[in-house]
């Protein structure tokens, strides 16, 4: 041991010896506190302390605390951040935000009042000093060395401004020939041109037939001939112009930063802007989309990408599938003490339907270990129990439109009681109107978009006594409610045969017996028949809350519309206790009266064609679908989006274009995502991709295939608007705001000082182009856009207003004493990055309500305004209204349990239509429908993965704190498993699987990193089924050894301990470069591979 | 501003002592500071001002307790209980395993809140699994300080730097502690550790600006600490480097009306605090419950810190 560490107490104290008596007088609550005392100035602190010659605790001073929101994960809980001197030496929960307290205190509390009341966070929340004060934090530009290869590890710094230079200008940057900048994909500018070629593609999509569309590609030709050389190829204009040859993609981003970039690429003119969802919990997202589509102007649309999570602070039963609040599911310090408290003081009980006992399970009442990817399955079961013995709503199942569920007193409907046409083989494909059974003519109405124009209203059709009825869905007067016949089978109606909505759901759970899909889930039927029994048993205050174990199965999108479905049979849907939408504050401006419009600009470019995904698209309308057919090279996605998985594989594979460049921000698809690996030759081949930038404050396992590397600042540091999750019942938008200087130095762009950071490089290239909507004039009538802040304080300044036009709900203006203490807390903020001056002016005459939102970090509804009471509905067979309260924040309109618009989309592989209900699909399946039998290679254990609550899916192995707790993950197995393979705990084994026999990561560099773990047996796992926790076995990320202008920074290997077995999940056998997938709902596939484990 | 020295004014008719404890009550930060502002002009009208906004603050009865997360009414039960002289008041904790869910935020919270260096931990929390499958149990139990009245650890101590104070927490006199490690041997609940004085960003690499650097970690890696309301930043060859550590309830935090840093942040809300001497607190109902326990009863040491099982 070094000596100056020993442990012998120091004989010559530096400091004055203090008094201890003194120090426990002051525990007690003597005299020396007063300089500790929240509210004091410092002036008064320091004069205290040179009385009585001692500072006791000034961190519970409001002047020295900033209110912003946690970034550790992605709930986005609502933080103070304690300062001393300007570094923050402790995060505390925010009391403001519903998330941290429950219930939260009153918004208007004062904040000179809430310097010691502090809002429960978890341990990742607790560590987050260090992740902004990481030592491996960058801080320059960094830029591959010339003729090194990408992933090698050599850097050289660049200035900031040379750096913008050579990604917007080009050439031969590395030594190895001439790169494209982004100059170059710039290439069309005229806005009105491409808004004429977008329709014209738009008629080109249309177009009945292959001659008709092949006539209209001619005309393309011909009438935009002077731009062809700005288009990505004249053959198939429906690509859109070269602009799209630039892709900006993201992991984790959130309002505000979203907000910006979306200013930058709407200027820039690129469709190709993508996130990430389908890594995270895609399916659940575009399941939910599917099922919030709505009828308007005679299409289905409007179908919001949100899903719904369970109330379950109110509930008395809750399912959760594929969910643990207690250590992820958004998010543990918000779902966590609604649990324990209604487990202590109230009435309920839950199911966890997991394969891993997770600390969730713990204190369920049943543990429900069934077989991975049989999710569906076991919603078929129940909703199988519960129409057989008719246990569902049926008051609530019967109101075909809203005129019968205003009666209902309720929020929502379903099509439960609409009829669907069936094909000759009986196999349901669209709803039958009433024009076709000459039951109602068709309507002309106005458009709701334009009333000038009309549109054909069709009824949908309804049995009422057996008698068809014709069915508005949004129809308000009461005369119009339609209470249909629930199951209605076979029914012949004019030319065709017809089944009720609720039919065909119960013809599909009942394509087994109960026994029989127990067998399938691998449970036992009584569980099945207990568990519904329950579900039945509560009225509204149950429900089924599922979460990334359900949707990340190639089956993901049947498997949530299957719970769903279940939810829906006791009407849950808006009920406290039951199934809840987040909501949030808008801050766009696009409410009225709010002050400023925040999308306001000098001009914009019309992005068109189509993205390097494939999203929102229909393949058979494309002009690709004439060259290729069926099956497409790879898939189309018309119901979902941000499909991450494709992104750097359709790279590789130039399809359905080759990429000039790519910027990456704040994701790292080489590590989360499942197969990641297969993204590794493509981001290290130039060839492939000639430009690749990553915005990133770290080298991570992405990043470190970058051309350039720009720094970030990170969550402490910058703005975000972090919205809201579907559990929390209030409406709410809590605002990141900066909290600490940033590490990274300041550049210069349009002559303002702003740190190094996303908005600085994109306003950096906006000012080198010449982009509409930046610079000097930028925004239109509020002046110029040359600051990031001239867009976050008018967005902070429109939260402030509110959302009515009177401004009646705006936020109360700052008094004096908010405003001092707002100030004061800001004394260690550069003016690159807090003004006060700067701000006030963008905030005009809503200054004060700026202060007042941000010095609590953002907007939060009062607690009692979350819920209201709602109306005596109708006894049914069961009781289903025992609870009258409503969520104040309602989702309001029709749930779709079958999909006339997901019907009507057409299988990429195979030109058949999709399902458009609950069904169970055996899985796992290849992307063109093979089912794939791995196990009957040898393969014969199912990877699974899970999160432990102290480590995020990527970002937090920097935090020693939390690698003290937990340094390494380990291979989670059955104690039987183990055993029937001679192994023991701590035995080191490779993970091997199908499309990995080596069992490890080939980083293109000369490294290979092998996926070899510690075994760890327990009872708590399904046997069969192994399960590592995610975020650990990095190999980048300071964990390894880098080499900066020739000097080797040394790596820390506690950060890249454990291992990483995503390079064993399966790839896809037909795209072979992307791993499996979901092709309805677009989810990475994480729990549908089976590896073999080898004994090193 | 007024001055301090300004409020010798209110000597007339209050105990300047009683007034500024109250002060140290937490809300009453802003209170107390428009409570000086208005002395100079009206210090009878400021002072009844203060004690009905301290009141207010400190209320948990006449509103609907349900409304109130127990984090907020723990915190004002704290402030009412300041009000009352140390040695009348009874500091314990009530651990709940029930709504324990093992998330190990008040180990990290501890950690963050006192600085502590690797190897040196207030509050483990303890995780067991038992059972067959399918027929699994976990259980998650967290291991502050007991604050035992009757404690081992202090008697052992052969420069008396470990005691119990006036408020009943075993505390340590950093300046007196000659790190001879007695009282970790002594103490039958293994809470107390070693400060060797490492720090958890020791390994890594200063680098000459290439990076960030270790040096941006040391701002919140050596600022001080305010154990026992003394400001220690983590120097070399300072104390609590050498010293034993241990749980003191976070009495820093105590004293200006703040609960101990493991409480603010259980996400279970499974760790209560507060003084087992008002009847009408949290804790005094909670130790009261059927299924209490305390850690090793048999050795006689009456532990302040309670589980409800």
């Amino acid at each position: 041991m070094d000596e100056r560490r020993g442990i012998q107490q120091p004989s010559a104290c530096e400091l004055s010896r203090r008094d201890f008596l003194k120090a426990s007088a002051i525990v007690g609550g003597g005299i020396a506190f007063l300089g500790a005392l929240p509210g004091f100035s410092a002036l008064q602190a320091a004069r205290a302390q040179a009385e009585e010659g001692a500072l006791a605790y000034p961190l519970a001073d409001p002047a020295n605390q900033i209110y912003t929101v946690c970034l550790q994960c992605n709930t986005g809980c609502g933080i103070k951040v304690k300062l001393l001197d300007g570094v923050a030496t402790k995060i505390e929960g925010s009391p403001f935000h519903p998330m941290t307290m429950y219930p939260h205190v009153d918004y208007n509390t004062p904040i000179a009042s809430a310097g010691t009341m502090e809002g429960a966070i978890c341990p990742k929340g607790q560590a987050g000093l260090q992740s902004v004060y990481d030592p491996y934090r960058l801080v320059s530009v960094l830029k591959r060395k010339p003729g090194t290869p990408r992933g090698g590890g050599q850097w050289e710094t660049i200035s900031f401004e040379q750096a913008i230079e050579e990604i917007v200008e080009g050439g031969d940057l590395f030594g190895e020939g001439v790169v494209p900048g982004l100059r170059e994909s710039y290439a069309l500018t005229d806005a009105a041109v491409a808004k004429e070629m977008a329709a014209a593609v738009k008629a080109i999509h249309n177009a009945k037939d292959a001659d008709s569309k092949r006539a209209l590609i001619a005309e393309f030709q011909t009438k935009f001939a002077d731009y062809l050389d700005l288009m990505i190829d004249p053959e198939h204009p429906d690509l859109g112009p070269r602009n799209n040859q630039f892709v900006f993609a993201w992991g984790r981003l959130k309002d505000a930063r979203k907000d910006f970039i979306a200013r930058f690429l709407n200027a820039y003119g690129t469709t190709n802007a993508h996130g990430h969802t389908t890594v995270c919990q895609g399916s659940l997202y575009f399941t939910g989309k599917a099922m919030s589509e709505q009828y308007v102007d005679g299409a289905w649309t409007g179908g919001q990408k949100f899903y719904w999570q369970g109330d379950i602070g109110n509930s008395e039963f809750v399912i959760f599938v594929g969910a643990s609040p207690f250590e992820g599911n958004y998010g543990p310090p918000l779902r966590s003490p609604r649990l324990t408290t209604s487990l202590v003081e109230k009435n309920l009980k839950y199911v966890v339907v997991d394969p891993r006992f997770s600390k969730t399970a713990s204190k369920a009442w049943r543990w429900l270990p069934a077989k991975p990817g049989t999710e569906g399955a076991l919603a078929l079961a129940l909703i199988r129990w519960v129409i057989d013995n008719q246990r569902y709503n049926a008051p609530y199942l019967s109101a075909a439109n809203r005129a019968a569920a205003d009666q209902l007193g309720q929020t929502t409907w379903t099509e439960a009681t609409w009829l669907v046409k069936l094909d000759e083989n009986g196999v349901p494909g669209k709803f039958l109107r009433a024009s076709e059974i000459g039951l109602r003519e068709k309507e002309t109405r106005p458009l709701s978009t334009d009333p000038d124009k009309t549109y054909e209203f069709d009824y949908f059709v309804a049995l009422v006594n057996g008698e068809p009825v014709p069915v508005d869905p949004y129809a308000r007067d009461p005369e119009s409610a339609v209470r249909g016949d629930l199951l209605v089978d076979n029914v012949k109606l004019g030319d065709f045969t017809v089944k009720s909505s609720l039919q065909i759901i119960a013809d599909s759970a009942r394509e087994h017996t109960l026994e029989e899909w127990a067998e399938i889930c691998g449970v036992e039927a009584r569980a099945l028949e207990e568990i519904a029994f329950e579900f039945t048993n509560h009225g509204r205050q149950a429900v089924a809350d599922i979460h990334r174990g359900v949707s990340q199965h190639t089956n993901g999108f049947y498997n949530v519309l299957a719970w769903y479905t279940l939810n829906a049979l006791i009407g849950n849907f808006d009920h406290a206790g039951g199934l809840i939408k987040g909501s949030t504050y808008s801050a766009t401006g696009s409410k009225p009266g709010q002050p400023f419009k925040i999308s306001q600009s000098s001009g914009t470019m019309v992005p068109f064609g189509t993205s390097i995904i494939r999203h929102n698209e229909k393949y058979e309308k494309h002009t690709l679908f004439l060259r290729d057919g069926y099956p497409a090279r790879r898939n189309w996605y018309p119901l979902s989006s941000d499909i991450y998985q494709e992104i750097v594989p359709s790279i590789g594979d130039a399809y359905p274009y080759p990429v000039k460049a790519l910027m990456f921000y704040m994701g790292s698809p080489v590590y989360s995502l499942p197969a990641g690996h297969t993204n590794i030759p493509i981001l290290a081949d130039p060839k492939k991709l000639p430009l690749f930038i990553a915005i990133d404050p770290f080298i991570g396992e992405t990043s470190m295939f970058a051309d350039y590397i720009f720094p970030d600042t990170m969550y402490l540091e910058r703005w975000e608007f972090h919205g809201s999750h579907p559990s929390v019942a209030f409406k709410i938008q809590p605002v990141r705001n900066p909290a600490i200087a940033p590490l990274v130095p300041d550049v210069t762009v349009f002559g303002q000082q702003m740190p190094m950071s996303l908005e600085a490089v994109l306003m950096a290239i906006a000012e080198r182009l010449g982009l509409p909507g930046f610079g000097e004039g930028g925004y239109k009538d509020y002046g110029d856009f040359t600051h990031p802040d001239d867009l976050y304080i008018r967005m902070v300044a429109n939260l402030a207003f509110g959302e009515k036009e009177d401004g009646s709900d705006a936020v109360p203006d700052a008094d004096d004493e908010e405003l001092r203490i707002f100030l004061e807390a800001r004394r260690h903020l550069p003016p690159s990055v807090f003004d006060a001056a700067r701000w006030e002016r963008l905030a005009g005459d809503y200054w004060r309500k700026v202060v007042y939102v941000l010095n609590r970090g953002g907007r939060f509804q009062a607690f009692e305004k979350g819920y209201k009471e709602g109306v005596i509905p109708e006894p049914s067979a069961n009781y289903f209204g025992l609870d009258l309260t409503v969520t104040a924040n309602p989702f309001a309109t029709m749930v779709n349990i079958y999909q006339e618009k997901t019907y009507d989309v057409k299988n990429a592989m195979t030109g058949e239509h999709l399902v458009g209900y609950a069904r169970y699909f055996p899985g796992p399946y290849a992307v063109t429908g093979e089912v794939l039998n791995d196990e009957a290679d040898g393969f014969d254990l199912r990877l699974i993965t899970h999160r432990e609550i102290m480590q995020t899916k990527s970002r937090t192995s920097s935090n020693y704190w939390l690698l003290a707790l937990l340094p390494e993950n380990a291979v989670l197995m059955n104690a039987v498993d183990a055993e029937q393979r001679g192994l023991k705990d701590g035995d080191l084994v490779r993970i091997v699987s199908p499309t990995n026999p080596s069992g490890e990561w080939d980083l293109m560099n000369g490294k290979k990193v092998p996926m070899i773990g510690k075994i760890k047996t327990t009872q708590g796992i399904r046997p069969g089924v192994i399960s590592f926790a995610l975020g650990f076995g990095h190999f980048a990320y300071g964990g390894v050894d880098v080499t900066i202008n020739g000097t080797t920074i040394p790596g820390d290997a506690r950060r890249i301990r454990g291992f990483h077995a995503n390079a064993a999940m399966r790839v896809d056998p037909y795209l072979g470069n992307t791993t499996l997938v979901d092709p309805v709902g677009g989810s990475a596939v994480f729990y549908d591979t089976f590896v073999r484990v080898e004994k090193v | 501003m007024t001055e301090p020295q300004g409020t010798s004014s209110i000597d007339a008719g209050l105990n300047r002592r009683s007034f500024l404890r109250k002060l140290a009550g937490a809300g009453g930060a802003a209170v107390a500071l428009q409570a000086l502002d208005q002395l100079a002009a009206d210090p009878a009208q400021a002072l009844a001002s203060y004690e009905a906004q301290i009141q207010e603050l400190s209320s948990t009865s006449g509103g609907d307790l349900s409304k109130l997360d127990v984090l907020e009414r723990m915190r004002r039960e704290l402030v009412r209980a300041l009000e009352k002289p140390p040695e009348e008041r009874r500091w314990v904790m009530v651990i709940d395993l029930r709504k324990c869910v093992g998330c190990h935020a008040c180990t990290i919270a501890c950690v963050a809140e006192n600085r502590l260096p690797p190897g040196v931990v207030y509050r483990p929390v303890l995780e067991e699994e038992w059972g067959v499958y399918p027929n699994v149990g976990r259980r998650f139990v967290p291991r502050p300080c007991m604050q035992c009245d009757k404690p081992p650890c202090t008697p052992v101590c052969p420069v008396n730097a470990t005691y119990k104070n006036v408020d009943g927490v075993v505390v340590v006199d950093y300046d007196q502690c000659i790190g001879c490690r007695a009282c970790l041997t002594a103490c039958p609940y293994g809470a107390r550790t070693s400060d060797f004085g490492l720090t958890y960003n020791e390994p890594n690499p200063v680098a000459d600006g290439l990076i960030a650097g270790r040096t941006v970690a040391e701002g919140y890696e050596r600022a001080p600490s305010f154990e026992y309301g003394e400001a220690r930043p983590r120097q070399e060859r300072t104390s609590p480097i050498g010293n034993a550590r241990k749980c003191h309830f976070c009495l820093h935090r105590i004293a200006v009306g703040e609960l101990p840093a493991c409480v603010t942040t259980c996400i279970g809300r499974a760790t209560l605090f507060g003084d087992a001497n008002d009847p009408a607190s949290l804790v005094a109902e909670m130790i009261a419950q059927p299924n209490v326990i305390r850690l090793k009863e048999e050795l006689g040491t009456e532990p302040r810190v309670y589980y409800l099982l």
